[in-house]
């Protein structure tokens, strides 16, 4: 999957992505950081083919994203974003099984079997007749997580996964993901607000700021305070933390 | 057995008992016996009774009561709004005003009355839908609410306020209104069941169905276009009937869950029930005159209505 040239915009005046070319490194993680309004969600959008760009082109397998069929796209790629909203109430099952909806005629009643692996891989295949809303919300990402999962994605997108969840949760569905990609060899794109968790996490990382992309390397290669500083407009030390390693530092005013 | 299968059982022993006694009780009282030798070809006299005035309303109560219990759930799930009902958004009133009209100018002609209120179906909810009622639930409700008023007043002032009206109800009805009914209506509850899974999909938003590459706008016109067609069909043969699309889908969700596809064959056996209850009590309660269905209904779906908005943990008018 890589972009080539890709400029997008909000309106006329707004630039969101500038001249952007990258290539998503295949079954590996890649986040995605950068300060806000930086456009990585843009980014994110661009690359499922829900926003077309303005110019240049996004590919997927050598192929045009803008050229898959809806359905096509997606059994690529899935999305897990960081709140999900249901308007009624849910089963887990009822929630996994629209991940299978790509795969099925519309009229389809899908079985419980079939989504159970995916429950599985994620843990929590006694809950699948439990209310979503009666689980905690580490449990109901997951629950999303297996619902993407569902949709046997070579892609697997998570848009700020971690925002409303506590720090336990956040480790919890961290350590899920880097699971999934070393099992399942899924390409994972993440968009992360803890750069910590980001640099620990990923095998890849694409620093962006005003829709440009400032470098793109392995985690290890970006930990140089001055860049990070300048990407994100504000003073960053890297101090080193026994049994941890380097640990980076936002100082604020 | 688990809870939805005991609770499947009793709606349908319920309509069993409520047909047996719908066809005993009227102004000529018939017992049990009395029903077998009807059936039996032993009493002649008493067979018009049975067969032509009281079997075919039974017949319409239950399928004009399973329709209007499906079009409320369908609705429901198409607006994400537990109190969608076509009767409160103003859809049965438009069909209705527009079989006046159509009746006021226009020649008779095949299937005129569900043709007219389909038409009148169809404006209410282009007039309803859009992007601000479906944002704001209330909005919906409000909005609904007035174009029923305007409809409903519009009729009146059309008939200068005498009910000459469209003459129609579940008193006198034959079986040729019947029969239509009955073809039309199961053609259009095995399309309900055959739908279900898109009202399960519509629990999630739409950007989150987009990602799974289901066609969400032509999902949600198919089911509203059901809601018409079935809203339409029973006004035409029987006027509207307030409130039954509200009661029982809310109720059924407590009783078997929120699975539209357990939701919607539920809804309908228990619409038909309730309709049948009603209208039978209508008829006997004060012969040899009788109480109409709508009227009753009003009489119980109202305070429903303000039960169920004010019950506790009710969380706004869509469920989340």
């Amino acid at each position: 999957m890589e972009l080539r040239h890709v400029d997008y915009s909000y309106g006329a005046s707004q630039r969101q992505i500038t001249d952007f070319t990258a290539t998503v490194p295949e079954s590996q993680i890649l986040t995605i950081i950068g300060p806000n309004g930086a456009g990585k969600s843009t980014l994110l959008k661009l690359l499922m083919g829900t926003l077309p760009p303005e110019h240049g082109q996004v590919l997927v397998d050598n192929q045009p994203v803008a050229q898959l069929s809806k359905r096509q796209r997606a059994t690529k790629i899935a999305l897990v974003s960081q709140q999900h909203q249901v308007y009624d109430e849910m089963t887990v099952g009822e929630v996994v099984k629209t991940g299978r909806l790509p795969f099925h005629s519309l009229l389809a009643t899908i079985p419980d079997e079939e989504i159970r692996p995916f429950l599985t891989q994620v843990h929590l295949e006694e809950l699948i007749h439990r209310p979503l809303q009666s689980l905690s919300g580490g449990q109901q990402q997951r629950v999303w997580l297996a619902a993407a999962l569902a949709q046997e994605p070579q892609y697997l997108f998570l848009d700020e996964p971690t925002t409303y969840l506590d720090i336990r949760y956040q480790q919890d569905l961290m350590s899920l993901i880097k699971e999934l990609n070393r099992t399942q060899k899924i390409t994972i794109v993440l968009i992360l607000h803890d750069i910590n968790q980001a640099f620990k996490i990923s095998d890849w990382i694409w620093l962006i700021k005003q829709g440009r992309l400032v470098a793109a390397d392995e985690p290890v290669k970006l930990l140089d305070a001055q860049l990070l500083s300048t990407t994100f407009g504000l003073k960053v030390e890297i101090v080193t933390v026994p049994d941890y390693g380097p640990y980076i530092v936002q100082l604020s005013d | 057995m688990t809870k939805e299968s005991i609770a499947y059982s009793l709606v349908c022993v319920f309509i069993l008992i409520t047909t047996i006694i719908s066809l005993m009780v009227g102004t000529t009282f018939i017992s049990v016996q009395q029903l077998w030798q009807v059936f039996s070809a032993q009493r002649p006299d008493l067979l018009a009774t049975v067969l032509d005035f009281r079997l075919p309303r039974i017949v319409a109560a239950l399928i004009a009561g399973g329709m209007l219990a499906s079009a409320g759930a369908l609705s429901q799930a198409v607006f994400r709004n537990r109190l969608a009902d076509p009767t409160i958004l103003g859809v049965t009133s438009a069909g209705e005003l527009m079989m006046l009209l159509g009746g006021m100018i226009l020649p008779a002609f095949g299937l005129q009355k569900f043709m007219l209120a389909l038409i009148g179906g169809v404006i209410a909810f282009a007039l309803l839908a859009n992007r601000q009622t479906m944002q704001h639930p209330y909005q919906l409700i409000i909005v609904g609410v007035a174009l029923n008023l305007t409809f409903t007043g519009l009729q009146q002032l059309f008939t200068k306020g005498i009910n000459v009206g469209n003459n129609i109800g579940f008193n006198g009805l034959t079986w040729s209104t019947v029969w239509v009914l009955l073809i039309s209506g199961c053609i259009g509850l095995v399309a309900v069941l055959l739908l279900a899974p898109w009202a399960n999909d519509l629990k999630l938003p739409d950007d989150q169905l987009a990602t799974v590459g289901v066609p969400v706008l032509a999902m949600r016109l198919g089911l509203l276009a059901l809601v018409i067609y079935l809203s339409a069909d029973v006004t035409s043969a029987v006027g509207t009937l307030p409130f039954i699309g509200i009661i029982v889908p809310n109720i059924a969700r407590r009783i078997v869950g929120y699975d539209y596809q357990t939701l919607l064959p539920f809804s309908m056996l228990s619409g038909g029930w309730l309709l049948l209850v009603i209208d039978t009590i209508g008829r006997t309660v004060i012969l040899p005159s009788e109480i109409s269905a709508a009227v009753l209904l009003a009489v119980i779906g109202g305070p429903f209505l303000v039960y169920l908005v004010q019950r506790e943990g009710f969380h706004g008018i869509t469920s989340r």
